[in-house]
């Protein structure tokens, strides 16, 4: 008897430790936010709780769908390039696991400096 | 004679429920996507949330925002307006402004008013206003306190709420949490979003009221789409003189969160 309300405790535990995960998962969504000053785009990427996302691979569209570059982001989230061409910029940030987020730029933030 | 008596008694302690005044920061938008106009309207008012009166604001002594630990003063972009509920025959003036968010992250927007001399009570009135924008995924800065005289730190993410989420709230004076504290909550009936202004059955119904514990932490579950405001009040230790008399001050800290259906 005792055995089996240790074994329903058990899985109580590991039901409510898989209840948890899916927050987790959703912690891990990840955001790209870029502006433009002297020339240079700035990129920076981040998770809801501030933490940056290292090592997030940044592609960079003209409003034509054309790959104009690509780079990873640094520790601290952040990638920087000079304006590769005056159109509306889209940067998509795909980090690990596929997770994935754009922002776009548009062309009117090239002359807000 | 007796029942008069009991009448005027309970009239007198039912009227500070009834009007319930209010500091108000409502902004044009909660939650500010990157598929969102930047630029954020923000209304400064003093009124009866759900009674949607207005009473006369002058222009306040501080505005600003707390953004990534740093405040801004935005208190000579405010420009005056003029407002009144459908049963106030005359106009009264609130504030009015524009901020483009420029930044990922939690803009926390803050009042400090004029004292506003309330005769019905014989006291001043100062509410120190909050409420909370989140731009663009990042999710950090919204449990900072400002340091105002007394304001709410709240505990739950104050954006992103469903109608019925419970809001919990920490009241602190001078950055100490309040033992206790009696907190009035109101509907806002001007709610942008509100599609049936609410005609309360009763008075009672007009203001909530909740008791904080002993750390000063509350909560109060809302139950309809719109804007919320959540105000505590103290007495300040300082007094303001009017035609010569020494006048206690109620000091309140106001927070508004908005809620928006499951649907």
């Amino acid at each position: 008897m005792m055995l089996q309300k240790i074994r329903l405790t058990g899985l109580l535990c590991l039901l409510s430790v898989g209840l948890l995960f899916p927050a987790s998962a959703l912690a891990h969504k990840v955001n790209v936010f870029a502006y433009v000053e002297a020339g240079i785009v700035y990129a920076e990427s981040y998770f809801p709780d501030g933490r940056p996302v290292a090592k997030g691979k940044i592609q960079v569209f003209d409003d034509q769908q054309q790959l104009l570059l690509e780079g990873v982001t640094d520790a601290a989230g952040l990638f920087q390039f000079k304006v590769p061409k005056v159109a509306d910029l889209t940067l998509v940030i795909t980090a690990s696991m596929g997770h994935k987020n754009h922002f776009l730029l548009k062309r009117s933030a090239f002359n807000e400096e | 004679m007796r029942f008069i008596v009991l009448c005027l008694g309970l009239l007198l302690f039912l009227a500070p429920a009834v009007d319930a005044h209010f500091g108000t920061i409502i902004p044009s938008d909660d939650i500010v996507t990157q598929d969102d106009g930047k630029t954020l309207t923000l209304q400064v008012k003093f009124i009866h949330p759900m009674e949607r009166h207005y009473m006369e604001m002058a222009k306040p002594q501080q505005f600003g925002a707390l953004h990534s630990g740093r405040k801004t003063d935005l208190l000579e972009t405010l420009q005056a307006s003029k407002g009144s509920s459908p049963d106030q025959l005359e106009t009264f003036t609130f504030w009015i402004t524009d901020y483009k968010i420029r930044r990922p992250g939690d803009y926390t927007f803050f009042v400090a008013p004029t004292p506003y001399w309330e005769p019905a009570e014989d006291l001043f009135i100062v509410h120190y206003a909050k409420v909370c924008v989140n731009a663009l995924g990042l999710e950090t800065g919204w449990d900072q306190p400002v340091g105002l005289e007394t304001e709410i730190i709240p505990m739950t993410r104050p954006y992103g709420l469903w109608t019925g989420n419970l809001f919990t709230g920490q009241v602190l004076l001078k950055g100490q949490p309040v033992p206790f504290a009696e907190v009035e909550i109101e509907y806002l009936n001007e709610s942008a979003d509100n599609i049936s202004i609410i005609h309360p059955p009763s008075d009672p119904f007009v203001t909530q009221v909740v008791k904080a514990d002993s750390n000063g932490v509350f909560s109060y579950a809302m139950p309809k789409s719109g804007w919320w405001g959540f105000s505590a009040l103290s007495e300040a230790d300082w007094t303001l003189k009017h035609e010569g008399e020494e006048k206690n001050v109620e000091i309140g800290a106001v927070y508004w969160v908005h809620t928006r259906d499951m649907r």
